[in-house]
C-alpha cells in the first residue's frame, strides 16, 4: 500500500520541545534564585526585635517558592524532558511496520521515570497486536485513522495514512 | 482539578520540602541571632513569665561597647542544657530557688546575697514591665561563670535592669 508516512514527532516538534524545556527550566531557576535572594534579604534585615517574624517569613517564602519550583519541575519540565528523550529514541531506533485497523483503547498509564502512554490495538483478520503510544500524541493518531503504524520497541513512532 | 490531583500524587515531596525549609531556616536563624559568649550578655530569669524579646531590645539600647547582643531567657529555656546556664552573665532568681542555683551565682558589687530586684510585700520592683514575678522576693546576681565579670559589661547590664521600670 502506498500511503503518506507521518512522524509522531517531527524535527519542528523536537525543536519546540527543546525550547519549551529551556524556557521552563530557566524560569524555574530564576524563581528559585529570587526566592533565595528574598530569604537572604530577610536574614540581613534581622535584629533582636524582629527575629521571630523574620524567621517565619523566611520559612514561608522558601516553602511557597519551593513548592512552585517543585510543581513546575515535577509536572512541566520533567515530563517534557522525558517526552523529548522518548521522541529521540523513536526517531533514532529501527522500526517495524504493522498494518491493519488501528484503534485506541482507554487503557492508559505512566511508565516509571518515562512518559504517560495509551494502549493501541492493530487488528488484521484474526491477528491483534498491542502497542503503546505517547499520551500527548494518542488523539492525533486516532483522528488520522491510519492504515498502518511504524513501531519501535513497542511504541508507535509514525503512522501511514491512505494517499 | 488536575493541579490538585498532581499535588496529591506528590504530597510527600511537598510536605518534605516544608519540613526541610523550616529546619534549614531555623538553623540559619539560630546562627544569625546568636554569637559567642564574649560578644553577648545572657540574662536568665526564673520568673513565671518573661517578655524576653522586648526586654532584650530595651537592654540593647544601652548596650556596653564591644557587645553585639543581649539575650534574655526564661529558666525553662535551659532546663535541659546546664552547660549554657554555666555561662550566664546575669541571674534573676526567686528567694525559694537561691540554694538550688547557688553554684551559678556570684555577688553583685560585693553583695553576696545579691541585689533585691522585687519585693513581694510591697509589690514593687524593677523591670516589672518585662517580668511577671511570682509572689516572693527576687534577687539579681552576676553569673559565677560569666566571661564579662572582669570587663564590667555584666555589671553594666545588671544596673540597667535594676533601673528598668
Amino acid at each position: 500500500m502506498n500511503g503518506q508516512i507521518i512522524e509522531l514527532y517531527t524535527d519542528d516538534d523536537m525543536a519546540r520541545m527543546r525550547r519549551y524545556i529551556k524556557r521552563r527550566s530557566t524560569a524555574l531557576v530564576l524563581l528559585a534564585i529570587v526566592g533565595l535572594a528574598a530569604c537572604l534579604a530577610l536574614v540581613a534585615l534581622t535584629n533582636t526585635a524582629n527575629a521571630r517574624r523574620m524567621e517565619l517569613a523566611a520559612v514561608a517564602v522558601s516553602t511557597v517558592v519551593g513548592w512552585i519550583v517543585l510543581y513546575g519541575a515535577l509536572f512541566a519540565a520533567l515530563p517534557a524532558r522525558r517526552e523529548l528523550g522518548h521522541a529521540g529514541m523513536l526517531r533514532r531506533e529501527r522500526r517495524q511496520r504493522a498494518e491493519g485497523t488501528v484503534s485506541l483503547t482507554d487503557e492508559s498509564f505512566t511508565i516509571r521515570k518515562s512518559v504517560a502512554v495509551r494502549r493501541v490495538l492493530v487488528t488484521r483478520g484474526d491477528e491483534q497486536s498491542r502497542f503503546l503510544v505517547c499520551g500527548s500524541r494518542a488523539e492525533a493518531l486516532a483522528a488520522a485513522d491510519p492504515a498502518a503504524v511504524y513501531v519501535c520497541h513497542g511504541y508507535v513512532a509514525a503512522y501511514e495514512v491512505r494517499a | 482539578m488536575r493541579a490538585l490531583k498532581n499535588i496529591l500524587s506528590q504530597l510527600h515531596t511537598f510536605v518534605l520540602w516544608l519540613l526541610a525549609s523550616a529546619l534549614f531556616w531555623g538553623w540559619i536563624f539560630t546562627f544569625v541571632t546568636d554569637t559567642s559568649p564574649e560578644k553577648k550578655i545572657t540574662v536568665y530569669c526564673d520568673a513565671p513569665q518573661v517578655r524576653d524579646t522586648a526586654m532584650a531590645v530595651a537592654l540593647e539600647e544601652h548596650m556596653p561597647e564591644g557587645l553585639r547582643m543581649v539575650k534574655v531567657h526564661a529558666f525553662s529555656y535551659v532546663m535541659f542544657d546546664v552547660e549554657s546556664i554555666d555561662k550566664g552573665d546575669v541571674f534573676i532568681i526567686p528567694a525559694s530557688h537561691l540554694e538550688d542555683c547557688a553554684e551559678f551565682l556570684a555577688p553583685v558589687e560585693g553583695q553576696a546575697d545579691g541585689v533585691k530586684i522585687y519585693d513581694a510585700d510591697t509589690g514593687r520592683g524593677a523591670a516589672t514591665a518585662y517580668i511577671q514575678y511570682a509572689d516572693e522576693d527576687y534577687y539579681l546576681f552576676l553569673g559565677s561563670g560569666s566571661v564579662h565579670a572582669q570587663d564590667g559589661a555584666a555589671l553594666a547590664v545588671a544596673r540597667e535592669i535594676l533601673a528598668m521600670r
